[in-house]
């Protein structure tokens, strides 16, 4: 095992040196943004199952809610998601596909490539859903 | 690069390392799934209430949310301990997460699951 994990060298009496950009390789931000977008998912998780609450109160009360969802900042906040969604979705594929030897010896290739998909991905729905129609 | 692979971390035993990287293929499968039904049954998207509802009464179908319900929170739960155990938690921390954690899991899985029976039923009857 070889993970990139900020346990081997930064405690949470040094959170702080998280934040410390400099001097990390592509391993190290691949992990970053696996966190970051686990986090982000879960947040969504949330906020997701408080918004379907919205249908056990009734018809009028979710159609009122998905009525104010319909706006360009919500549109923004599920751009965001579907982004997240995809990288996460596809780096831990990767991870879990490397944790049984599989593709390691093009891990960077294939990180590089995931996320140039899901980048991809992200304008192609930012096209459908931010400016089409 | 370094190679980033996954592996079970102190606190964490092989069948809980496991179950995150199981749950988390399972996640994509059924996400992939959903969003084919999804797009397939509304081509517009459930945007109202009697759309949602009607959908959820489709048979299969309250199954496989509740399926993916269940996988979801599995996943993103394991997934939170195991970023929690990277700040080294102490012992009794540790049990105070878990037993947040599996608290938090059966509550949201009965609160989803009685959601979706609501409105399957709703659906049915209208």
């Amino acid at each position: 095992m070889d993970v990139p994990t900020s346990s081997k060298t930064r405690s949470s009496a040094n959170i702080p040196l998280w934040l410390d950009v400099r001097g990390r390789k592509a391993g190290m931000w691949a992990f970053i943004f696996n966190r970051l977008t686990g986090l982000g998912l879960v947040l969504y998780l949330c906020l997701h199952l408080v918004a379907l609450s919205q249908l056990a109160t009734g018809p009028q009360a979710y159609d009122s809610f998905i009525a104010l969802a319909k706006n360009k900042v919500f549109a923004l906040g599920e751009l965001l998601v579907v982004a997240a969604g995809f990288y996460h979705g596809l780096n831990g594929l990767r991870i879990a596909l490397n944790s049984f030897g599989v593709g390691v010896p093009r891990q960077q290739a294939l990180f590089y490539g995931i996320f140039a998909l899901s980048a991809l991905i992200t304008v192609v729905f930012a096209a459908k859903m931010l400016f089409a129609g | 690069m370094r190679a980033e692979t996954s592996s079970p971390k102190s606190g964490e035993t092989t069948w809980l390392w496991l179950t995150k990287l199981v749950t988390g293929v399972l996640v994509i499968v059924l996400l992939f799934v959903h969003l084919i039904v999804n797009h397939l049954v509304a081509p517009n998207g459930l945007l109202s209430y009697r759309e949602v509802a009607e959908y959820l009464a489709l048979p299969g179908i309250a199954f496989m949310e509740s399926t993916f319900l269940v996988i979801v929170i599995a996943h993103a739960l394991l997934a939170m301990r195991s970023v929690l155990l990277d700040l080294k938690p102490s012992r009794a921390v540790l049990s105070g997460i878990n037993w947040s954690f599996l608290l938090i899991g059966v509550g949201a899985t009965v609160y989803g699951i009685w959601l979706l029976q609501v409105i399957v039923q709703r659906g049915t009857a209208g």
